[in-house]
C-alpha cells in the first residue's frame, strides 16, 4: 500500500515537474524527451482526463489570480494622453508576454489532449489554443473595471491623431513648427514610433481577439464623427445631387483601407489567409454602412423642409431618401420632425396663404415621390390641412391660383394635366404583379387607391371635404372678374370653365355656365339696342351698354344703394324700355352701384380720361353742378351711408380734385391748382383704381352664410321673450332641438355666437355676464 | 371743371314681367328655367294661358300631353294660350 503511494506520489511529482501549473507556476524545465517519459505515465495510469480538466482548473485560476489583475491594474483614471499611451502600451504588451508564456504548456496539453478520446471541447472551442484564447477573453472581461476606457480613449486618440497627420503630411505642407501628430517639435518628433506602437499593440490585440472588445467603441466613435464630418461637408445645402454612390464609394475606399490598416498592422490588404480578419473587417464594414446610411438620412431630415421647398431641382435628394428610409428606421423621425418644420415655419400667421398653399403643393410632390404608399404624406399634412381649413381666404386662393394664367400657377397646369391624363385609366388594370401591400403603420380606414388616387387638386379640395364650398368660391371670383373687366375674355374663360368641370361635374359648374352666357348674350342685346332707333337719340349723348344678368345663377350681390343723377336714370329707364320691346315680358332691374363709366374731366387746360365706378362718378358729376358740398347733402341726394361716401370720396381727394375744407364739407379744387397737385398723383390715382377693383361686388361667403342664419332671428327673439335671458349655450342647444328640421341650417356653436355678437353690436341684444338679453324698445 | 360722360356701362338683372315667382309645375322661379333645361331666359320661355296664369313653356306642353283633357293645372279651365 504504502510503496504504492509513493509511487503515485513520485509519478504525481512527475507530472508537476511537466505542468508547473499545478503548483501555480509557469516556469518549466522539463524538456521534451522528459515529457514524453511523464505522458506515457499519465496514459499508462489512464488519467489523462482528470489531468487535462485538472490543469484547466488551475490555468483558469492563475488567469483569474495573476494575469487579470495585472493587466487591468494599468488602467487607472490617468489626464495626460502621452500618459495613458504609455500605461495602455504596457499593459497590452505585458499581457502579450504572459499569454505568451503559457506556449509550451499549452503545447503539452494539446498532446495530452489528443491522448483523451473524449472529444470533449475545451470552453465551447473544439482546440486547446482556441479554447485557451476564449478563457483568457472572459477571464479579462469578467474583471473589466469602470473606468478602463481612459487610457484606452487616450490611446486611440493620440494613435488616430498621428495616423490621420501623416496622410495630411503628405498632401499639405505644414507651417508650423510642432509636428501636428504628437504635438512635439519635429526634431523631437514622435510619430514613427508612435504608429510603430500602435501597429504593434493592434496587432497583439487582433492576435488575442480583444480589439473589437475593447477598442471597438472609440474606434467605431472615432469613425462615426468622421463619416458624419464627411456627410456634413459633401452634402449640407446642395439638393440637386444624389450622393448615396458617392458615399458608398467613399466608404468602400477611404474608410476602409483605414480600417483595414489598423487591424492588419499597416498593409491595406487584409491577409488572405486569416479568417478572424476578414470576419472582423466584413463586420466593422456592415455597422459603418448602416451608420453612414443613419447619419446621411438624418442629416437629410432635418433640411427636409428646404429640400421640399425646392422640390422638382431637389428631387435627387428625395431619392437618396426614399432609398436610405429602406434601410434605415427613421421614418418615424422623418414624420415628426418635419412636421415640426412645417408647424414652426408654415402655420402661423405670418405666411401668406398662397406661400401655404405652395408648399403644401410641393409638399405633396415631393412626398408622392419619396413613398408613393401616401402614408407618410397623410400623416404629415393632417396639421398643414386643418390649419388650412382655419384660415378664411384659402378657398379663395386655391380657386385663383387655379385659374390663374402664366407660368407661375402650378394648379392651373395640374388642371390641365388633370384633362390630359384622364384617358389613360386603363393602365392601372396591367400593374397588378406590382402590387405592394399597405406599410404597417397606415390607417386602416382609408384604402391605398384613396391615398394614391387622389392628385393634388382633389387634396387642395378635400381641405374642407366637399366641392360645393369650391365651386360657390369659383363662382364669386368668376362673377367679380366679369364685372370689372371692361373688355371680357369670355374664350378663356370658357377654356377654364370646361377644364373645371372635367374635374368638379357638370351639374356643379352648371350656374358659371350660365354666367358667362349671360355675359355674350348682353353683348348681343348691347348690339341689337343700339341699333333701335328711339334710342339711338339717346345713345348720342354717350354710350350705354348694360351687362344682364340672370339673378338666378349669379352669387348674391352687395346690398349697395345709390341714387343716379337723374340724367343717368332716365338713360336707363330708356334702355330697360327698348329691352322690353326687344324681349317680350321681360324688364330689368339696374344695380346702380355696379357697373363702370368711362368719363372725361376737363379742368383747367387739363383733361383727365378715366374708368370709374357709377359711384365715383356720381359723385364728381354733384360737384360739377354745385363746387361745395357737405357730407350730409352728399347722403341726401345719393342715398348713401355717411360712412361709405367719407371712404369712398378719398378717390377724388388722392386725384386732388376734391379736397376736405373743413371736417365734413367738401370742396371742388379749383382748375389752377387741380393742375399742379394732379402731377404727382399719376401713381396714386392707379393705386387707388386698382384698389376700388379688388373689393369684390359680390357679398362675401360670411355673408350669405350671416343671411341663412337669419332664419333662427325668429326663434332666438321667441325664446328671449318668454325666458328673458339665456347663456349661449342653451340657445344653442334650444335651436338644435326645434329649428334644426329646416334644411341647410345646421350651425355651430361658434357660428350662432358670431352671429349673435353681430345683433349686440346692432343693439337687437344685450350681452351680459354671458347671458344674451333682447333690447328694449 | 367739365365732366363728359362717354360711356357708361350699368349691371342689372332681367326678370319675367309675371304674375307669380314660381312655375306652378316645377316649382322652381320664373327667371331660372325649367328642370329640363339649363340656360334661363330665350331658351326657357314663359308662356300665359287665357286664365292668366303663366308656365314655363316646356312645364305646360308636357302636362298637357299628359293629360286627357287640356286644363289648366291651377285654376282647371280650358287651356289656351294667350298670344298677346
Amino acid at each position: 500500500m504504502s510503496q504504492k503511494s509513493d509511487e503515485l506520489k513520485i509519478y504525481w511529482n512527475k507530472i508537476i515537474y511537466a505542468f508547473p501549473i499545478l503548483n501555480d507556476n509557469l516556469s518549466s524545465e522539463c524538456t521534451d524527451t522528459e515529457y514524453e517519459e511523464i505522458a506515457h505515465i499519465i496514459t499508462g495510469l489512464s488519467i489523462q482526463v482528470k489531468i487535462r480538466d485538472l490543469i484547466l482548473v488551475h490555468i483558469e485560476k492563475y488567469l483569474r489570480h495573476n494575469v487579470a489583475p495585472s493587466f487591468w491594474s494599468k488602467f487607472t483614471k490617468i489626464e495626460e494622453e502621452i500618459k495613458g499611451f504609455q500605461l495602455f502600451k504596457s499593459a497590452v504588451n505585458d499581457l502579450y508576454e504572459s499569454v505568451n508564456s503559457f506556449s509550451i504548456l499549452l503545447r503539452r496539453l494539446t498532446l495530452l489532449n489528443n491522448t483523451c478520446c473524449d472529444n470533449r471541447p475545451i470552453f465551447g472551442e473544439r482546440d486547446v489554443i482556441q479554447g485557451f484564447k476564449q478563457l483568457v477573453r472572459a477571464t479579462l472581461l469578467s474583471q473589466l473595471p469602470v473606468t478602463f476606457h481612459v487610457i484606452i480613449n487616450h490611446f486611440y486618440k493620440l494613435s488616430f491623431n498621428v495616423f490621420d497627420n501623416m496622410k495630411a503630411y503628405e498632401d499639405s505642407f505644414m507651417d508650423e513648427d510642432a509636428c501636428s501628430g504628437c504635438w512635439n517639435e519635429y526634431s523631437e518628433c514622435n510619430c514613427a514610433y508612435i504608429v510603430k506602437v500602435f501597429y504593434d499593440t493592434n496587432r497583439k490585440l487582433v492576435e488575442l481577439q480583444l480589439l473589437e472588445r475593447l477598442a471597438g467603441q472609440v474606434l467605431t466613435n472615432f469613425i462615426q464623427q468622421r463619416i458624419e464630418a464627411h456627410i456634413h461637408k459633401l452634402c449640407t445645402g446642395t439638393f440637386d445631387l444624389s450622393y448615396i454612390a458617392l458615399l458608398e464609394k467613399w466608404l468602400d475606399v477611404t474608410v476602409m483601407t483605414w480600417l483595414t490598416r489598423i487591424y492588419c498592422a499597416g498593409s491595406s490588404e487584409p491577409p488572405p489567409d486569416d479568417e478572424n480578419v476578414q470576419n472582423a473587417i466584413a463586420k466593422f464594414k456592415q455597422k459603418l454602412r448602416y451608420y453612414l446610411y443613419h447619419s446621411y438620412t438624418k442629416l437629410r431630415i432635418d433640411q427636409l423642409f428646404i429640400i421640399i421647398i425646392e422640390y422638382p431641382d431637389s428631387r435627387p435628394a428625395i431619392s437618396d431618401i426614399k432609398v436610405c428610409l429602406n434601410k434605415t428606421d427613421l421614418q418615424k423621425s422623418l414624420c415628426k420632425n418635419l412636421q415640426n418644420a412645417l408647424e414652426t415655419r408654415l402655420l402661423h400667421p405670418g405666411v401668406n396663404t398662397p406661400d401655404i398653399l405652395t408648399a403644401y403643393i410641393s409638399t405633396i410632390r415631393a412626398l408622392r415621390h419619396l413613398d408613393p404608399s401616401g402614408v407618410i404624406l397623410e400623416t404629415v399634412t393632417k396639421p398643414v390641412r386643418s390649419y388650412l381649413r382655419n384660415r378664411e381666404d384659402t378657398v379663395r386662393s386655391v380657386v385663383s391660383s387655379l385659374t390663374e394664367e402664366g407660368t407661375g400657377s402650378e394648379l392651373a397646369e395640374e388642371l390641365a394635366k388633370f384633362a390630359a391624363d384622364n384617358d389613360e385609366e386603363g393602365e392601372k388594370e396591367e400593374a397588378w404583379d406590382e402590387w405592394m401591400p399597405d406599410p404597417v403603420d397606415a390607417d386602416p380606414r382609408n384604402t391605398a387607391s384613396d391615398r394614391k388616387g387622389s392628385d393634388i387638386i382633389s387634396m387642395l379640395v378635400n381641405i374642407y371635404g366637399s366641392k360645393e364650398l369650391f365651386v360657390n368660391e369659383y363662382r364669386t371670383l368668376l362673377a367679380d372678374r366679369l364685372l370689372a373687366q371692361g373688355v371680357i375674355n369670355t374664350d378663356k374663360e370658357i377654356r377654364y370653365l370646361e377644364l373645371l368641370k372635367l374635374r368638379f361635374g357638370e351639374s356643379q359648374l352648371h350656374f358659371c355656365e350660365v354666367m358667362l352666357k349671360d355675359i355674350s348674350d348682353s353683348k348681343r342685346i348691347n348690339a341689337l339696342i343700339s341699333q333701335d332707333k328711339n334710342f339711338e337719340e339717346m345713345n348720342n349723348k354717350f354710350a350705354s351698354n348694360a351687362m344682364i344678368l340672370s339673378a338666378q345663377f349669379w352669387p348674391p350681390f352687395k346690398d349697395e344703394s345709390l341714387e343716379l343723377p337723374d340724367e343717368i336714370k332716365e338713360h336707363l329707364a330708356d334702355y330697360t324700355k327698348a329691352y322690353e320691346t326687344l324681349k317680350g315680358n321681360r324688364t330689368l332691374s339696374w344695380k346702380p352701384h355696379l357697373g363702370n363709366v368711362n368719363i372725361e374731366i376737363e379742368i383747367g387746360q387739363k383733361k383727365l380720361d378715366l374708368t370709374v365706378s357709377p359711384f365715383n362718378a356720381t359723385l364728381i358729376m354733384h360737384f360739377q353742378t354745385k363746387p361745395e358740398w357737405s357730407l350730409d347733402e352728399l347722403h341726401e341726394m345719393m342715398k348713401v351711408p355717411v360712412n361709405v361716401l367719407r371712404r369712398k370720396i378719398t378717390y377724388w381727394q388722392s386725384l386732388g380734385l376734391i379736397s376736405e375744407k373743413s371736417s365734413d364739407y367738401y370742396v371742388l379744387v379749383d382748375g389752377s391748382e387741380a393742375c399742379k397737385s394732379n402731377v404727382p398723383s399719376n401713381q396714386v390715382q392707379e393705386m387707388i383704381c386698382e384698389d376700388e377693383e379688388a373689393e369684390s361686388v359680390m357679398a362675401s361667403a360670411h355673408d350669405q352664410r350671416e343671411g341663412e342664419l337669419q332664419v333662427f332671428w325668429s326663434y332666438i327673439v321667441g325664446m328671449l321673450t318668454n325666458l328673458d335671458s339665456l347663456p349661449l349655450e342653451r340657445i344653442h342647444q334650444m335651436l338644435k332641438m326645434f329649428a334644426s328640421q329646416a334644411p341647410g341650417t345646421e350651425c355651430s356653436l361658434n357660428e350662432l355666437r358670431q352671429f349673435l355678437d353681430t345683433k349686440v353690436r346692432t343693439h337687437q341684444l344685450f350681452l351680459q355676464g354671458g347671458m344674451y338679453k333682447l333690447a328694449k324698445s | 371743371m367739365k365732366v363728359t360722360i362717354k360711356s357708361w356701362t350699368g349691371v342689372a338683372t332681367w326678370r319675367w314681367i309675371a304674375n307669380d315667382d314660381n312655375c306652378g309645375i316645377c316649382r322652381m322661379p320664373f327667371d331660372s328655367c325649367c328642370p329640363d333645361c339649363k340656360l334661363p331666359g330665350d331658351d326657357c320661355p314663359l308662356v300665359w294661358g287665357a286664365c292668366s296664369h303663366c308656365f314655363h313653356i316646356h312645364c305646360i306642353v308636357k302636362w298637357l300631353h299628359s293629360q286627357p283633357q287640356q286644363q289648366c293645372p291651377m285654376c282647371r279651365q280650358d287651356w289656351k294660350f294667350n298670344n298677346k
